[in-house]
């Protein structure tokens, strides 16, 4: 619980500063609260540092300053295997592996906590693929579950690349500009599907959006970023106004 | 101005001077080769199908020592190649391959033949050893540049579910360069069967051996017979890749 009583922290970022080599900071300060069980949205102008929030967020790159918890446990010093049972990670482009079926990359959510040996031979657990299914099943997918990744539409992709996640069961989901390139109605039924699994896996969703409507109707919460700096944090009533203006900025 | 005419000028003079050199521009002697080719087209028809059945047993000698060695090759190359991608490696780890693939690499096909005929003797078990050397080389610098070009965003959607190295391998790295894989050991599949026609110059085996014997002997009417062979092996080779790309690869475009 935090001091307000409300929801207790997923993650929480301590001035946190990041930079490339031979750039200037990326990341400027930023402090923020993720609460759990709730979805976030980050918003902010294109080339504001998004992306490099959420990676460093998801633990993919180190912050040069600052400390980040997940569950009031550090993330610094982790392996990657440690972090995926906490946290998954779904990149812009999704990252998915084209030439293999969908089922196989539902699959590789597994892959943390299987071995080597089994696994390198393509074989998984019956529990597993039963598992992988039923994640595919609900994103409404898993009459595709056969086909290649290659062959499907863009909006299909979402829903692989949330089935992965969800196979891979974290606490903490980011995505980083999800359902952006779909049309509307899509991206509704998509994010939709997503808040149920959510609701009944105790997710707690980080997005990268710039499409208000779709943040005001999916996010609980809206983190505003421009330039590096985080600007205005809100929940509730005020995430219509703070989206329209995140979105202006 | 100056600077831009530069290397292209500079460029042609070096060539001129050195065509010369080579006797480029020695017309009488250009003039007799292209008479002399015109005997060794005549000398050369019919060809002489009587040696076919020697002929073909030599050339099935080297079907199966580039088939042979180009598998070897590639077997050896894939760890070789997986070793030496940076991405996945220790920078020491991976210079260290790309140092033994680059130093495998510089034996030429032939050179490399003639080591292992002192190795393990004359024959095409040397042959297929010599290809399989020249194929790892080969192959694992095409692949580890081809495995550190996969997408990053990729390698890191699924290191963050906490895949081992080896399952990234598995399950990123191979099937998104798998057509790359493909056509390169078919690639180098063909580029072997025309290179190990002349390993039996050095005692390699394969249809080298027979076509020194004709060329010593200017038996040109029995050298046509093997020459048409190795045409007919490397266009029955072209249609046999072309229909393997045709059928495992996959195309990549719209994605």
């Amino acid at each position: 619980m935090n001091e307000n009583g409300n929801a207790p922290i997923a993650l929480n970022a301590e001035q946190v500063w990041f930079s490339y080599p031979h750039r200037g900071a990326v990341l400027k300060n930023v402090s923020l609260s993720i609460p759990a069980g709730k979805h976030t949205v980050i918003m902010g102008p294109s080339g504001t540092g998004k992306t490099t929030l959420l990676r460093v967020l998801a633990g993919i790159l180190k912050p040069s300053r600052g400390r980040i918890t997940v569950f009031d446990q550090p993330v610094a010093g982790r392996s990657q295997r440690e972090m995926s049972s906490l946290i998954g990670y779904i990149p812009q482009q999704l990252g998915l592996v084209r030439n293999l079926s969908a089922l196989d990359n539902v699959l590789m959510g597994a892959l943390g906590r299987l071995g080597d040996t089994k696994t390198l031979l393509g074989l998984f657990p019956r529990q597993e693929i039963n598992a992988a299914h039923a994640a595919l099943d609900m994103m409404g997918i898993d009459h595709k579950s056969a086909e290649q990744v290659f062959h499907l539409s863009g909006g299909e992709r979402q829903r692989v690349a949330i089935a992965r996640t969800l196979l891979q069961r974290p606490r903490i989901v980011i995505a980083d500009e999800f359902a952006s390139d779909l049309d509307l109605a899509m991206a509704y039924e998509i994010l939709g599907r997503i808040r149920s699994a959510a609701a009944r896996e105790n997710l707690t969703f980080i997005m990268s959006m710039h499409r208000v409507g779709l943040a005001r109707t999916f996010g609980d919460g809206v983190l505003a970023l421009q330039n590096g700096e985080i600007m205005r944090g809100f929940i509730g009533n005020e995430i219509i106004e703070t989206a329209q203006e995140a979105a202006t900025l | 101005m100056r600077s831009k005419l530069f290397l292209p000028i500079t460029t042609a003079l070096f060539l001129l001077a050195v065509l010369a050199h080579l006797g480029f521009f020695e017309w009488d002697r250009l003039a007799r080769g292209f008479r002399n080719l015109t005997i060794l087209g005549a000398e050369m028809v019919p060809p002489d199908m009587s040696i076919l059945p020697t002929a073909s047993a030599a050339l099935w000698e080297t079907v199966e020592m580039s088939f042979a060695g180009t598998l070897l090759g590639f077997l050896a190359a894939l760890p070789l190649s997986i070793l030496a991608t940076r991405r996945l490696f220790s920078d020491w780890i991976s210079r260290l391959a790309r140092f033994v693939a680059a130093g495998i690499r510089t034996i030429p096909v032939l050179l490399a033949a003639i080591v292992f005929v002192i190795l393990v003797g004359l024959g095409p078990l040397a042959g297929t050893f010599g290809i399989a050397a020249y194929t790892v080389g080969y192959l694992a610098k095409i692949y580890a540049d081809l495995f550190e070009g996969t997408d990053p965003e990729i390698i890191e959607a699924v290191q963050s579910t906490g895949a081992s190295k080896l399952q990234l391998v598995r399950y990123v790295i191979v099937p998104e360069t798998a057509n790359a894989i493909l056509a390169q050991v078919l690639f180098m599949l063909e580029y072997n069967i025309r290179a190990s026609s002349i390993l039996g110059f050095v005692g390699a085996g394969g249809l080298g051996l027979v076509i020194q014997i004709y060329l010593q002997n200017l038996n040109y009417r029995r050298l046509a017979t093997v020459l048409l062979l190795v045409l007919i092996i490397v266009l029955l080779m072209d249609g046999i890749s072309a229909w393997l790309r045709k059928k495992f690869l996959l195309s990549t475009q719209g994605t």
